[in-house]
């Protein structure tokens, strides 16, 4: 039996403040970001705007389609290489560009079009994907967004407090919320450009972080029940303990998948599959060093009254399996196990 | 005993079911023979690709209020719908989707197009037909140097300045044109009152690019090489703002040549239209003695009555017809009041074919409120067959990668997560073609990622297995109490996962919604194949092989 971590006993909760630290200075820096260089790189579906992913025959530079976009009045399109040196995407989002888009989102395209055949000859390019969005949409889109996210947290919340006790509920939420905190800081930084699909990907993430969380508390809940005298620093390190073949076999496969959509599915996933990649980690760092602090926390801040505690006692006595006296229940088993 | 054979019937149905309905069958569809659109039926497999993948192009039409309110719109747009679906129709792809986005947008997504110009062109040139009588007021002479002085101060009029000679000289060769043996450069603008030498000039960066036509009043010319920068100041906002009252200035259809140069017709109208194309019934193209091709068209009863009236007011005006806001061909005097019936005259050697397609326009195409784009996507074939190979590739990889990590950690049971897995992309497939969903490109990633979540649930089983196993427990308790114990996690799991998707659907568009639809799909038939599946391949081995002492896991 191949095994990993197995029968581990660090004790994770102690580096909470490092961690906390850590996290927090990421975040700062994503703020920081946002004060200095500015807000969010949004996609033009947010903005309204133009997107054109050209393919030309031959190697050009971009130096060259800008000063021809800017001769034709297009001035600000933010020009970048994309896959080849012959493939380039136009993003014209500027308040002027997206204005003129309201009688009709496709003006913008058909003027760089224009200029650029006008430059480079009829032949010389291919458009082969365009996108055009009016203010708006663009800003129903925005809208919609914050929407989705919001509703996403108070619904996960919700499930959550009905599923677990309140206290579970709300440490969980608040790592999830502290994973998409994160995410968008390093988002800013790596100046991600903020789309549809970052937005999907933020919210599955929002979904697997709260997973992780879930995986833990759930072994918690289980070791409360079996283990009333245990201070609850304990029973949360034994948990992380035991979940951690899990977790890391689980992010191992995840890992696999957005790892596999980051260096294979092409260029327009990257962006997705570079924020999965990122929010798996920061995941799985959060269920550990996050969550379970902060449950720690909760229960310092709001103890249990003994009436919880008489109502949790009964449920326990109907379901406990392992005699009272024994607190490591997995003690002295890896070498027999191991030779199976 | 029989509980085992029920659960193995369960499975091997459903994978019957799901390969059934996978695989290519016959659909009737409207497919292309030759130039015509006929219901045929065609051998496709069932799974449908998104727009993204397949390349094609999405738009969204929008009432376009620019030209004033309309009152009712999602009725307006119920019936402009019903044009653009003939349009569309008449255009040219397999299979179209034409349809109403709440109460003001209007959806067409046409896959396979790989002219998105062109079809953009089909789609908007919505036809939008108006009669608008010309400016007879010379309401643009008595505003351009107000427009001279706002392309002043915005600035632009530098690159325009740049070849003055040049047109000096069209000029003059555009002024003899209209006015033969009349020397008209050398004192050109210098005399307002003097309308007949029809320069315009005054040296401002607006007034110098334009030139005044001749006999129709509120026409002008423009060089082709200036039209951008005329269409440039005609968009900034302080020209917008200082148009005169109740007009509007308006391109003709086709460039004229004048000497060596070409030009197109500018028009200043009425904006008030005095009929629009929500009258029009018929048109026809035909071909007439004298006035060469002509588009014959028919108003309906109440139409005609108004079209009476209006032009009875107007006779001896010139009339110009207006279909989607370019002026097409040169605007006829109106002789005397017409009814239901009139003509366009398109002149002298235009071919019947123009005139067919202005009047396949006109019927198809007389939209009952005009529309703007309000956003579109368009995605080349090409790309989209690159993003499917790299999708499809990537997928392959990650399920390479996954089937390799619990094959190996896992041996024997990790062989049966591997086939589970299998189960479970088959199962996820085929549910995405029963609820007819979109396979797109972002929808393609989802379901990557949710291969590597799908083992989830059989890791956190197997884990649970392996602990109690390690606590001295049989091979066959171990794995009862490693499933009833995993439950609760997984569901958990699933639950919230399945709502924050469920959220991004509500709330996403298309390639995101697909993304959505995906890994709800896949999450549902994980937590099928990791609870159900995987549980009876172990009480199948374990009826196999009475009472086994160990377990590879």
């Amino acid at each position: 039996m191949l095994r990993i971590l197995h029968d581990t006993r660090f004790d994770f909760i102690k580096w909470w403040r490092w961690a906390a630290g850590l996290t927090a200075g990421f975040i700062l820096l994503g703020l920081a970001s946002f004060a200095f260089r500015g807000g969010v790189n949004y996609s033009i579906e947010f903005t309204g705007g133009t997107l054109m992913q050209l393919q030309f025959t031959k190697a050009t530079d971009a130096g060259r389609i800008r000063s021809t976009l800017d001769r034709a009045g297009i001035t600000g399109a933010e020009i970048q290489q994309f896959g080849s040196d012959s493939g380039f995407t136009v993003r014209a989002q500027n308040r002027q560009d997206v204005a003129q888009q309201a009688s009709g989102a496709e003006s913008v395209a058909k003027r760089v079009e224009a200029a650029l055949t006008r430059e480079f000859g009829a032949n010389a390019f291919r458009v082969v994907r365009t996108e055009g969005v009016g203010p708006r949409v663009g800003a129903e889109l925005r809208r919609n967004a914050a929407i989705a996210m919001l509703l996403a947290s108070l619904v996960t919340l919700v499930y959550l407090a009905v599923r677990f006790e309140w206290r579970f509920g709300l440490a969980a939420v608040l790592s999830t919320a502290h994973d998409v905190l994160v995410t968008f800081a390093f988002i800013k930084l790596l100046h991600i450009e903020v789309s549809l699909t970052i937005i999907a990907a933020i919210l599955t993430l929002l979904g697997y972080s709260g997973n992780d969380t879930i995986i833990i508390f759930d072994r918690v809940r289980e070791n409360l029940k079996k283990d009333r005298k245990s201070p609850l620093y304990d029973v949360l390190n034994r948990s992380i303990n035991e979940t951690l073949p899990r977790s890391v076999l689980t992010h191992a496969t995840v890992l696999a998948a957005t790892l596999a959509l980051l260096f294979f599915a092409g260029e327009v996933l990257r962006p997705f599959a570079v924020v999965m990649t990122f929010g798996i980690f920061v995941a799985t760092f959060s269920s550990i060093y996050v969550a379970s602090p902060l449950l720690l926390w909760i229960e310092h801040k709001w103890p249990r009254t003994a009436s919880d505690k008489a109502g949790k006692a009964a449920v326990r006595a109907s379901r406990t399996e392992m005699p009272p006296g024994e607190r490591t229940p997995r003690s002295r088993e890896p070498e027999r196990a191991g030779s199976r | 005993m029989s509980n085992l054979k029920y659960r193995v019937l369960v499975i091997v149905v459903l994978v019957a079911a799901s390969v059934w309905s996978l695989f290519p069958r016959k659909v009737v569809e409207r497919v292309k023979r030759g130039d015509r659109f006929v219901f045929d039926t065609v051998t496709r497999v069932p799974l449908k690709k998104g727009l993204d993948l397949q390349g094609g192009m999405h738009l969204a039409l929008e009432i376009d209020e620019s030209k004033g309110t309309v009152d009712n719109k999602s009725e307006a747009l119920d019936r402009a719908i019903k044009v653009v679906r003939t349009r569309i129709d008449e255009f040219g792809v397999s299979e179209p989707v034409v349809q109403k986005s709440g109460d003001s947008q209007i959806i067409v997504e046409l896959p396979g197009i790989d002219d998105p110009q062109r079809a953009m062109a089909v789609v908007q040139k919505s036809a939008f037909l108006e009669f608008q009588i010309t400016d007879e007021t010379q309401a643009l002479e008595k505003v351009l140097p107000r427009f001279d002085a706002i392309v002043r101060e915005a600035g632009l009029a530098g690159p325009s300045a740049a070849a003055p000679g040049d047109t000096g000289k069209t000029e003059k060769g555009l002024n003899n044109l209209f006015t033969p043996g009349k020397d008209s450069t050398a004192k050109a603008g210098s005399d307002s009152a003097k309308k007949d030498t029809l320069a315009l000039t005054t040296g401002g960066p607006f007034s110098k690019l334009i030139q005044q036509g001749g006999q129709t009043p509120g026409e002008y010319y423009v060089k082709e090489s200036d039209i951008p920068t005329v269409q440039r100041y005609l968009d900034l906002p302080g020209i917008q703002a200082a148009m005169p009252p109740g007009k509007v200035i308006r391109w003709g259809s086709d460039t004229q040549s004048l000497g060596a140069a070409q030009y197109r017709p500018l028009y200043m109208l009425d904006s008030r239209p005095i009929i629009t194309g929500e009258y029009l019934i018929g048109a026809k193209p035909n071909q007439v003695p004298i006035e060469g091709t002509v588009v014959e068209f028919t108003l309906n009863n109440e139409g005609g009555r108004r079209f009476r009236a209006e032009t009875a007011k107007h006779i001896r005006d010139f009339m110009a017809i207006v279909l989607d806001q370019r002026v097409m061909g040169r605007p006829p005097v109106i002789q005397s009041a017409i009814g239901t019936h009139g003509q366009i005259t398109m002149g002298q050697g235009r071919s019947l074919q123009e005139a067919q397609d202005l009047a396949l326009v006109l019927r198809a195409g007389a939209l009952p409120v005009p529309l703007k784009v309000a956003d579109y996507r368009t995605i080349g074939a090409s790309l989209g067959a690159d993003s499917i190979r790299h999708g499809v590739r990537a997928l392959a990889i990650a399920v390479g990668l996954v089937v390799l990590i619990m094959i190996v950690y896992y041996r024997f049971s990790g062989v049966l997560a591997v086939v589970a897995l299998l189960l479970y992309v088959i199962y996820t497939l085929a549910m995405l073609a029963y609820f007819n969903a979109v396979l797109t490109l972002p929808g393609l990633a989802g379901f990557v990622l949710s291969v590597g979540i799908a083992v989830d649930a059989n890791v956190l089983i197997f884990e649970r297995i392996r602990e109690e196993l390690a606590r001295g427990k049989t091979v066959r308790t171990s794995i009862d109490e490693g499933f009833r114990h995993a439950l609760p996690a997984i569901v958990d799991t699933s639950v919230t996962t399945i709502l924050t998707a469920a959220v991004l659907y509500q709330y996403g568009t298309g390639p995101v919604q697909g993304f959505a639809v995906t890994l709800i799909a896949g999450i549902i038939a994980s937590l099928f194949t990791a609870i159900f599946v995987v549980r009876t391949f172990y009480l199948l081995w374990l009826s196999r092989s009475r009472g086994a002492q160990t377990l590879s896991i």
